[in-house]
């Protein structure tokens, strides 16, 4: 290999303006492909962090009346209008999150209350969703207390805190008492303690965030809890956790965000074939590239082939010698590109961080996405030097000598 | 046929080119290369001259027939171990591309140690600065080839061809591209090596000065052997007598000349 090598070198020194085009070439290409990754999955990252990223990933709840009664009986002619539609409650509870917590791959597991009211407000009803967290835990999945925008994160006894948008509505301010209806006929009136913002209108204008026992008492559950909600470690694990919680725990329905977010998730999906999509045409480019400008240097180089034949180069030796230079220039180029490439996000990230001081959205570098890319990069030039490899092992030293 | 002094036999060789239309340019040669012999192969273009020589130099696979390198026959090596008999058995001069380009004047000498060993020792590079010094071209060691002028590059070739102490040493027309200086410069070289190195030569040419002071000639005509004679058996006026009127109606009054060659 060492003569092969020697070749190979001096032939690619001794070409430089051919190996720099070339090198360029496979430059641009990673370079593109490299930004490209970078910006899809950043984007993606982006949407999926926006989407779930303060929000619970699995959850638990109660079967319902109706479901209970079609698990149990069923042969029977059940109709869901003709059962309790409230959640039901989930008994054992503390239990249930204590298997939960030896879980290592949940965090932030957070029992709560949930249930329907009304807000009025001159002769007029708005729908709310009661929410009553354990702030502690809560805070693990929501982030509230950094979230608040107006008043304190406190919302212990008859405090409650409600969202930004809500209180925009009702011209609210923390300290304002509001008046909450329910279903079965009660009413009771609540202090505003904050103002929240948590980045999705849907809970901006409906959610009403109370303490755990308090929103326990005004609903009626006692001590029980109507739901269990975690985040998961790699977020998308989120589907296999979620069946293996459902196969430890008996008599609940768990639910995830992958199945929640499926038109999501298709989106993303089709945005990450197209983008590979745009990758592998780039690599198809560039690889037929140094494809042809290495065929072109074996004619360019077959007197010296037929020479080094003459004396002995066997033709094995005479292919390795081009695919040993489809290898280096697929590697150094790789390389190349892949500084070109980081370049480009941090310009991208610099150009629309210009007006506004923040980048449109972060962009984080993935070592072993471009570890991936450079050596596709690299076996695909050296893939690309098997044609012309071909040819210069059958190169016919007679042909070069007689022909002058 | 354990002739020890037979270094290379050729038996019954043919050649055919073509396969639709058939030409057959060598029509069963045999013949015999002795040891420390200087032979020339002499005839006119397209008699089947450099045909021959790259059959013998085991570039060319022949038709029909075989040819022997102390008693071992081409025909039953592979690709691969032709190449490796050629890396250390033969050297090669040719008339054209004599250099790589890409390399100096001692890397193409050491091109040949390369191809078997990958690198060069330090007897191999020594060695090499010695045979460059051998054809004149000690200052020119570190220059590209393409510095070096025709008669240079063509010495520098003649260097390379011995690096691996080859047993013989084929040249195609090693001159037909050289002036007169450079020619005759090229020739005392291969002199100087048939003598002080006891190498075989076989030279391909059309310069009849060069048949003429070489120890055989071997004549093709038409793909058949027409004439071969020692020269030793000739004085030195009709040796060149002998292979003149193959090139040159006119050379006989050089006949006078041949004698400060």
């Amino acid at each position: 290999m060492i003569f092969e090598w020697k070749v190979a070198m001096r032939f690619l020194k001794e070409g430089k303006g051919q190996s720099i085009f070339i090198l360029l070439g496979i430059s641009v290409g990673v370079a593109v492909m490299v930004f490209l990754n970078t910006l899809i999955s950043g984007l993606q990252e982006n949407l999926i962090n926006q989407t779930v990223g303060n929000s619970s990933h699995v959850w638990l709840t109660g079967q319902s009346a109706f479901e209970q009664q079609i698990s149990g009986l069923a042969d029977d002619n059940v109709v869901a209008g003709n059962t309790d539609p409230r959640p039901v409650q989930l008994s054992n509870w503390q239990s249930m999150i204590e298997v939960l917590e030896e879980r290592d791959d949940l965090r932030g597991i957070s029992p709560l209350v949930e249930g329907n009211a009304f807000y009025v407000n001159n002769s007029m009803a708005r729908p709310v969703f009661i929410k009553g967290f354990d702030p502690q835990k809560a805070d693990e999945i929501y982030n509230i207390s950094t979230r608040i925008i107006k008043g304190s994160s406190n919302y212990d006894g008859n405090n409650l805190m409600v969202g930004n948008t809500f209180a925009t509505d009702y011209a609210l301010e923390p300290g304002d008492v509001i008046l909450l209806n329910l279903p079965s006929g009660v009413s009771q009136s609540f202090v505003i303690s904050g103002i929240f913002d948590l980045g999705n209108s849907a809970v901006n204008s409906s959610w009403m965030v109370m303490d755990l026992s308090r929103a326990q008492k005004l609903l009626g559950y006692g001590n029980e809890v109507t739901k269990i909600e975690m985040q998961v470690k790699e977020i998308f694990d989120a589907e296999t956790i979620d069946a293996s919680i459902a196969s430890r725990l008996d008599g609940v329905v768990v639910d995830n965000w992958i199945e929640s977010n499926s038109s999501l998730l298709a989106a993303l999906q089709s945005q990450s074939a197209s983008s590979i999509m745009i990758q592998v045409f780039v690599l198809l480019a560039v690889t037929l590239g140094i494809s042809s400008v290495l065929a072109v240097s074996v004619v360019q180089k077959s007197k010296q082939l037929g020479i080094l034949k003459a004396m002995g180069t066997k033709s094995g030796q005479a292919s390795r010698i081009f695919l040993l230079q489809g290898s280096i220039l697929g590697i150094i180029g790789s390389l190349m590109g892949a500084g070109l490439g980081i370049g480009l996000v941090q310009m991208f990230l610099w150009g629309t961080s210009l007006s506004t001081g923040v980048p449109l959205f972060p962009l984080s570098i993935q070592p072993q996405n471009i570890l991936v890319i450079g050596i596709i990069s690299s076996l695909s030039s050296t893939i690309a030097a098997f044609v012309p490899a071909n040819r210069s092992s059958k190169l016919n030293p007679v042909e070069v000598i007689r022909n002058g | 046929m354990a002739d020890a002094n037979i270094v290379l036999k050729a038996e019954q060789l043919t050649k055919v080119y073509g396969t639709t239309i058939k030409t057959e340019v060598l029509h069963g040669l045999n013949f015999e290369i002795h040891k420390n012999e200087f032979t020339s192969i002499i005839g006119y273009s397209g008699s089947g001259k450099s045909t021959l020589l790259n059959i013998l130099g085991a570039l060319d696979q022949p038709t029909g027939g075989d040819v022997f390198f102390n008693d071992i026959s081409f025909s039953k090596m592979t690709q691969n171990e032709l190449a490796d008999f050629r890396n250390q058995n033969l050297g090669f001069i040719f008339q054209f591309h004599h250099l790589l380009p890409e390399f100096s004047a001692l890397e193409n000498v050491l091109i040949p140690t390369w191809i078997k060993a990958g690198r060069a020792t330090n007897v191999k590079a020594a060695r090499a600065k010695e045979l460059l010094e051998l054809v004149g071209l000690k200052d020119f060691i570190k220059s590209k080839a393409t510095n070096l002028s025709g008669g240079q590059q063509q010495r520098v070739a003649i260097a390379r061809a011995l690096i691996n102490d080859p047993a013989i040493l084929l040249g195609d027309e090693p001159t037909g591209n050289l002036d007169s200086d450079s020619t005759d410069q090229v020739y005392g070289l291969f002199r100087t090596i048939n003598e002080t190195l006891g190498t075989t030569l076989l030279i391909v040419t059309h310069n009849d000065h060069i048949a003429a002071k070489s120890d055989r000639v071997i004549e093709l005509t038409d793909g058949n052997i027409s004439r071969d004679y020692l020269n030793s058996s000739f004085s030195d006026e009709e040796a060149f007598q002998r292979v003149a009127p193959v090139y040159c109606k006119i050379c006989q009054h050089m006949r006078v000349e041949k004698h400060h060659l």
